[in-house]
C-alpha cells in the first residue's frame, strides 16, 4: 500500500476518533439547544444527528475551529431554528407530558407539580410571543455554560446586541406574565 | 450574565418566574442513548462526498489503480466532447449566399414628388410629340403641348382647406388614360 493511501487512511481514523469524541461530550448539550428551540423531543435528536452530519461532512475543517462547542451550537441553533421555519404547522409537545418529565418532583403533591407544569407552559407560551431577535438571546441565555460572549458568537452579533436584547426580552416577558396574571 | 441588575425576572422575583420555566429546558436530561444513536447514525453515513460511486466490480484497490481509473474517466470524457463537436462541425455546410434581388435605382426626379422607389410609373399624360423633324413648319413650331386643367386659385395658393372633403371637390382631377 503506497505511503499516501497509509497517511489518508490514518487521518481518516483521527477525524472519526475526533468526531467520535464530539458526540460524546457535546450530544447532550446540543439536544438541550434544539429541544430549547423545536419543544419536541423527536426533531430535537434529529437536529443533533443531523448537526453532527453535517461535521462529518467536513470533517476537513475541523481542525481549523477554535471552539467547537460554540461551533456545533451555532450548526444545532441554525438547523432547529430552520427545521422550526419549516414546519411551523407541527405541534410542539411542551405541555404537560414533557414538562412534568423534568420537574423536580421532590416534596411535591401531584396537584402541586400539575400547577407547575401548568405554569411553565404559560410561560413558554409568552416566549413565543416575544419577537425573534429577542426570544433567541433569552433562549441562549438560559443556557448556564454560554456567556454573552459565546451568545453572541452563535448569532454572529455583537456582545453589546447581546446585552441590549436580553434586556429588553426580559422586561417583555415581565410586562407579559403581569398582563397574564391581571 | 444572568446575573443581571436590570433583570425582571430575577429568581428573587418568585420561584415560578419565567427565566426559571427556561432554565428548566435548558437543564433537560438527554434522552438515553442518544450518543449511540448518533455515532449509528454517523456509521451509516455515507463516508466520501462524492456524487456519483463506482461499481463495486471497478472499485480501486491502490490509490495508484484509483489515479488511473481517474485518468481513464477524463481522457474518455475529453474524447467524447472533442469528437461530438467534431462530428457536428464536419456535418454543417457553411450556408450558401443568399439570392438578392437587386433593385433598380429610382431615377433622380426634378422636383415635385418622388417616385418612392416605384419601378413603372404610368404616363398618365400624354407629352408632346414630334411628327417630323425635316419640314418644320412654323405652325408645327406653335403647336402648344396639351394642357393641364387649371386648377382652383384657392389649392393653386397652398391656403389650408375646410375638409378633406372639400379638398378632393376642390383638387383638380387629371384624365388617366390607360
Amino acid at each position: 500500500m503506497p505511503t499516501s493511501a497509509v497517511n489518508e487512511e490514518a487521518r481518516r481514523r483521527a477525524q472519526d476518533a475526533a468526531i467520535s469524541a464530539l458526540v460524546d461530550q457535546y450530544a447532550g448539550a446540543l439536544y438541550r439547544v434544539a429541544y430549547s428551540v423545536l419543544r419536541n423531543p423527536t426533531d430535537a435528536e434529529d437536529a443533533v444527528q443531523e448537526a453532527f452530519l453535517r461535521v462529518l461532512r467536513h470533517r476537513q475543517t475541523l481542525t481549523e475551529v477554535r471552539d467547537h462547542r460554540v461551533w456545533l451550537i451555532r450548526i444545532v441553533w441554525n438547523i432547529a431554528l430552520d427545521r422550526k421555519r419549516r414546519a411551523k404547522t407541527r405541534p410542539e409537545t411542551d405541555d404537560v407530558t414533557e414538562l412534568a418529565r423534568v420537574l423536580p418532583s421532590t416534596g411535591l403533591s401531584a396537584e402541586e407539580l400539575a400547577a407547575a407544569a401548568q405554569h411553565h407552559a404559560r410561560v413558554l407560551a409568552c416566549v413565543e410571543q416575544l419577537p425573534a431577535k429577542e426570544r433567541e438571546v433569552l433562549l441562549l441565555s438560559a443556557f448556564e455554560e454560554l456567556t454573552s460572549v459565546e451568545i453572541a458568537a452563535v448569532l454572529s452579533i455583537t456582545e453589546s446586541s447581546v446585552r441590549s436584547r436580553l434586556f429588553r426580552a426580559r422586561n417583555l416577558m415581565a410586562e407579559l406574565l403581569e398582563h397574564q396574571r391581571t | 450574565m444572568n446575573s443581571n441588575p436590570h433583570n425582571a425576572m430575577s429568581s428573587d422575583s418568585g420561584p415560578n418566574s419565567g427565566e426559571d420555566t427556561l432554565r428548566l429546558i435548558a437543564g433537560l436530561p438527554a434522552p438515553a442513548g442518544l450518543e449511540e444513536r448518533v455515532h449509528k447514525a454517523l456509521g451509516a453515513a455515507p463516508r466520501s462526498g462524492r456524487v456519483l460511486a463506482w461499481p463495486a466490480g471497478f472499485r480501486a484497490k491502490t490509490a495508484l489503480e484509483s489515479n488511473w481509473m481517474r485518468a481513464a474517466a477524463a481522457a474518455a470524457i475529453v474524447f467524447v466532447v472533442v469528437g461530438g463537436g467534431w462530428g457536428v462541425y464536419s456535418r454543417v455546410q457553411p450556408g450558401q449566399a443568399g439570392k438578392v434581388v437587386v433593385m433598380p435605382q429610382p431615377m433622380p426626379s426634378s422636383g415635385g414628388f418622388s417616385g418612392a422607389g416605384a419601378i413603372r410609373t404610368p404616363a398618365t399624360i400624354p407629352g408632346p410629340t414630334v411628327r417630323d423633324q425635316g419640314t418644320k413648319g412654323p405652325r408645327d413650331q406653335e403647336t402648344p403641348p396639351a394642357k393641364m386643367p387649371a386648377a382652383p386659385k384657392k389649392a393653386a395658393t397652398g391656403q389650408r382647406l375646410a375638409s378633406p372633403h372639400a379638398a378632393s371637390q376642390a383638387a383638380p382631377q387629371p384624365a388617366v388614360s390607360q
